[in-house]
Order: structure tokens, then C-alpha cells, then sequence
């Protein structure tokens, strides 16, 4: 139409980052652009590389634990937690039952904090301050509670091939109690200040839809996927750990638009507070470290995939063993790096101001893209 | 049960494994061997059973590759290992028509590996910079040897 009036119509390229605030990290994205309107936009990753899976083929199983803490730095727990149980699994060696009942405590109390920050930034994101400052108040709560556990406040490196190194005590268990209900009573402010704000309605509702389709030619998985109203959750569906025995549930949107995602994260929040509650009350004495672990870690021939639900979805070690101390090969399946692939798709038609709106609602941590 | 499913839907495609795997043993419920050039059947009909693209990549074992395509399903608890040999400086299908997901998993195979895949839409450098000159997963690459 508009060559009717004798205008050109001519594109240009925008760029995203790398340093942008709104990028959460080191990332890039090349946006070209008709006015307002993206009409392609291509992710630039890789600023944050740091080579863990060539690490990981140049030293012992054990030399490798802490590297899992630096991937999802928001949720690390989740990853020490599959690298443990992937070479568990390949040593055969049962976890005893308390270490099983602390690690998914630590692991849901490490769940919440992740959802707690992505609460605040992604509402920074959107103009909103204050909520920041609500949750970074609460998250506090938990890093105290797991510092004095982990001896950590964020790169967590607690797990053992086996079980735990440290146990914990009435002081944890009192804390979790008190932060259970800290937590709960804190709803209502956080419902009022954001979920039912109707300036953060009409920003997220209808946009950045994502349909099942789109999810399974993806592999989008966690929040992004459950608010597409998919109940697919690694806990559930392919139950480890603890999980089992623990009664929750797996809270789903029905559209699939950023407003639904939001909606399940704070849902899944509730219900990782009832694990902790129940897993307070529960929790059976005996031995946090399973009798027979060898000292030196030399798992046989073989190859084995170990999957959990981490704050991002579902999260894959894919591990070959050669028989030698050195794994001779691991692959990381991080769950942001199938979630942002699908993000040109998603970018395609929206107005550069849903942009960042659209890539927060996905909850990407680039270092875990990067790796 | 998917699992019977995806044996029956693989029947017709003279795979040369499909058999049931050692789900408490190596997370698989279906392992799979196929060659390069059944790929792509493969994944379409991984695609019209429902199953989604959960992991791809490459072990580099010395004298060739093995590609290792992992599929998961949302409805069902069923993981496909599919295990396809591919010859040093030999080329692989693409998927990434059938899968959009497997884009940059190609990508990132290309990268780290120097496997070239056939048809890819924008096969270049994903987690390297663009003017890197080397493939670090392989195993001559040289800091592998490293000091422990």
C-alpha cells in the first residue's frame, strides 16, 4: 500500500545487546526491523562459552561437580542433583532415604528463590521497581536457610555421588517452617501489587503465545510449556529422587500467552512450598551417604541420560562412560537453549516494545545457553 | 503404550536396531540404529507419534562419529535413543525441517565437531566465534590432552 503514496519501503537492522539490561546476560540479538514491527530476529549466543563439556573430558567425574553450579547459576541444586544421580546411576549405588528428603528440600527452597528473581527482574523489565525489591526480600530468606546447609549463597555445590556431605539440623528445619508461612502470608501483597495490576494484564495477555505445536517441534519445556497447558513436568512424569513420595501438584495455564506463564510460576511456587512442608514433617533419621561409594569414581562401560525439572524445564545429562575415571563424553541438554531457539519464531510480527516483554516471559539464564 | 507404537511406525523403515532398552539402567525405554540417510524418515515419524527433539549431539569415537538423537514424549513417559554412525568427513542429513528445535542443535554439532549437515537453512558457528578455526570437542583437538 504504501508504495501507492511513492514511499520506499525499506527496512533496517536494529541491534539487541550484547549489554543490554533487559538481556539478563551477554546476549545479542540482530532484530530487522519494518518500523515498529520485527520481521526477523536472530539470537547471537555463545559471549558466555566457557567450554564445560570439553572440561568435563579433562578431568575425574568428581573434579567436574562444581561445574554444574556455574550453568543455571539461579538453580543450581537441580543440576548437581542430575549430575549426582546420573553417575549414581551408572555406579549403581542407592541414596539413602534422608539424603534423598534433603536434596529435594534444598532443591525446591533453590526453585523458589529462581522464580522469586525472575518475579522481580521480569517486572523490571516491564517498568515495575517495587515488586524487585518484595522478592528480593523473601528470596533472602532462602539464601540464608541454604547457606548455612550448602555453605553457599549461589553456585551450590552440595550433593555428593551418593548422597550428602552435611546434614541438616532442627535450626534448618524451624527456618524452612518459618519461611513456609513467611512466604504464604505473602501472597496476597503479591497478588494485589502485580496479578491483578491491570496495566501488567493488558501488557501480558494475548501476547507471546506459544502453542503445543510449536512446543513439541522445540522441545520447549517447563513453565514455558505447562502455561501452554501441557502437565509435562520431569517430577511427575518421570518420577526420581524424592518426588514420589510427596503429595503436589502441576499447576497449567490454558492459553499459552506470558500472562499464563506467569500465573504457573507463581502456582509452582505454592506448590514447592507443600514439598517443603511435607518433606519438614517426614523427614526420616539414618544415614545421608550411602555406604559404598568407591573412593575413586570409575564407572563402568556404558552410557546412560538422566532428565530433572529444573526452575527452566527439563534439563538432560547424557553421559559415556568408557570404563576410565574421565567421562569421555558429556552433553549438556539445557533447557534455555530449546527454549531460545524457538525465540525468532516467536519475535516474528510483534512490536519492538513486546520484545523484551516476550524474551523475559521465556526466563532464559545465558550461561547455561552459552555453557 | 508409545513405545509399541514407535516399534510398529519403525518397522517399515529397515532400521537396523529397534529394541527395547534398559530404562532403570540407561534412562532409555526404545534404542535405535539407523543410518545417515534414514534420518530424516526417522524423525518424521518420531514427529507424527507425538515425540519432541529432547537432545542431539555428537562422541567423537576416534575412527567415527556417533550421532546420538534423544526423543522424549509430553504424554507418555517413552525416551528413543537413536544412535546413527556417521565416517569422519562424511556429511549427515539435516532435520531441522522436520524439527525446527534441531536448528541449533546442528548448529552446535557443526561447531564443536566440524560435522556438515546437508540442507541446513544457516549452518555456522553457534557457541564459537565466527573466525575460530578449530573444533574443540574432537578428541585430537589439542588442549584435550590437558593436565589433571
Amino acid at each position: 500500500m504504501i508504495e501507492l503514496l511513492g514511499i520506499e519501503e525499506k527496512t533496517y537492522t536494529l541491534n539487541l545487546g550484547p549489554q543490554h539490561p533487559s538481556t539478563h546476560g551477554v546476549l545479542r540479538v540482530i532484530l530487522e526491523m519494518d518500523g515498529e514491527f520485527i520481521i526477523k530476529a536472530e539470537p547471537v549466543i555463545g559471549y558466555g562459552h566457557r567450554g564445560h563439556e570439553h572440561m568435563a573430558e579433562n578431568r575425574n567425574y568428581m573434579q567436574f561437580l562444581p561445574n554444574l553450579g556455574r550453568l543455571d547459576y539461579l538453580h543450581a541444586l537441580a543440576y548437581n542433583q542430575c549430575y549426582c544421580m546420573a553417575v549414581e546411576k551408572l555406579l549403581d549405588i542407592t541414596v539413602p532415604e534422608r539424603a534423598e528428603f534433603i536434596r529435594v528440600m534444598t532443591s525446591e527452597l533453590n526453585r523458589i528463590t529462581s522464580h522469586l528473581l525472575w518475579f522481580g527482574a521480569y517486572l523490571m523489565d516491564l517498568g515495575a521497581f517495587t515488586p524487585f525489591l518484595y522478592c528480593f526480600d523473601d528470596r533472602e530468606h532462602v539464601l540464608d536457610l541454604l547457606d548455612r546447609i550448602t555453605g553457599s549463597r549461589l553456585t551450590y555445590c552440595y550433593y555428593r555421588f551418593g548422597g550428602v556431605p552435611t546434614d541438616i539440623d532442627d535450626d534448618f528445619l524451624a527456618g524452612c517452617r518459618a519461611f513456609v508461612s513467611r512466604l504464604r502470608s505473602r501472597w496476597n501483597d503479591y497478588h494485589n501489587l502485580v496479578t491483578k495490576n491491570v496495566i501488567f494484564i493488558h501488557r501480558t495477555r494475548d501476547v507471546g503465545i506459544i502453542t503445543r505445536d510449536q512446543c513439541v517441534k522445540y522441545g520447549i519445556t517447563g513453565p514455558n510449556l505447562r502455561g501452554s497447558g501441557i502437565p509435562y513436568d520431569i517430577r511427575k512424569s518421570e518420577p526420581y529422587s524424592a518426588y514420589p513420595w510427596f503429595d503436589f501438584e502441576i499447576p497449567v495455564g490454558t492459553k499459552g500467552d506470558i500472562y499464563d506463564r506467569y500465573v504457573v510460576r507463581l502456582a509452582e511456587m505454592e506448590q514447592s512450598l507443600r514439598i517443603i512442608e511435607q518433606a519438614c514433617n517426614k523427614i526420616p533419621d539414618g544415614p545421608i551417604m550411602a555406604e559404598k561409594v568407591p573412593k575413586r569414581i570409575k564407572p563402568p562401560e556404558g552410557e546412560v541420560y538422566q532428565a530433572v525439572e529444573t526452575a527452566r524445564g527439563s534439563f538432560g545429562m547424557y553421559i559415556v562412560s568408557q570404563g576410565d575415571v574421565k567421562p569421555y563424553r558429556i552433553k549438556l541438554r539445557t533447557p534455555s537453549f530449546a527454549n531460545m531457539s524457538f525465540f525468532p519464531e516467536m519475535a516474528v510480527d510483534t512490536l519492538v516494545a513486546d520484545l523484551v516483554a516476550n524474551l523475559g516471559s521465556i526466563d532464559v539464564v545465558i550461561p547455561e545457553i552459552d555453557r | 503404550m508409545l513405545k509399541d507404537n514407535l516399534t510398529t511406525a519403525l518397522a517399515p523403515l529397515n532400521l537396523e536396531k529397534v529394541a527395547e532398552g534398559d530404562y532403570a539402567k540407561t534412562g532409555y525405554h526404545l534404542e535405535v540404529a539407523a543410518q545417515p540417510a534414514q534420518m530424516p524418515d526417522v524423525a518424521q515419524t518420531m514427529l507424527a507419534a507425538g515425540c519432541f527433539l529432547e537432545s542431539f549431539t555428537a562422541v567423537d569415537l576416534r575412527e567415527t562419529f556417533d550421532l546420538v538423537y534423544h526423543f522424549a514424549s509430553f504424554d507418555e513417559l517413552c525416551r528413543t535413543a537413536v544412535h546413527v554412525p556417521l565416517g569422519k568427513k562424511k556429511g549427515m542429513p539435516t532435520i531441522s525441517h522436520i524439527y525446527p528445535g534441531a536448528d541449533w542443535y546442528e548448529r552446535e554439532v557443526f561447531d564443536l565437531f566440524g560435522i556438515h549437515f546437508f540442507n541446513h537453512p544457516d549452518l555456522k558457528r553457534l557457541l564459537l566465534p565466527e573466525d575460530a578455526d578449530f573444533h574443540p570437542l574432537l578428541k585430537d583437538f589439542g588442549a584435550s590432552q590437558g593436565n589433571d
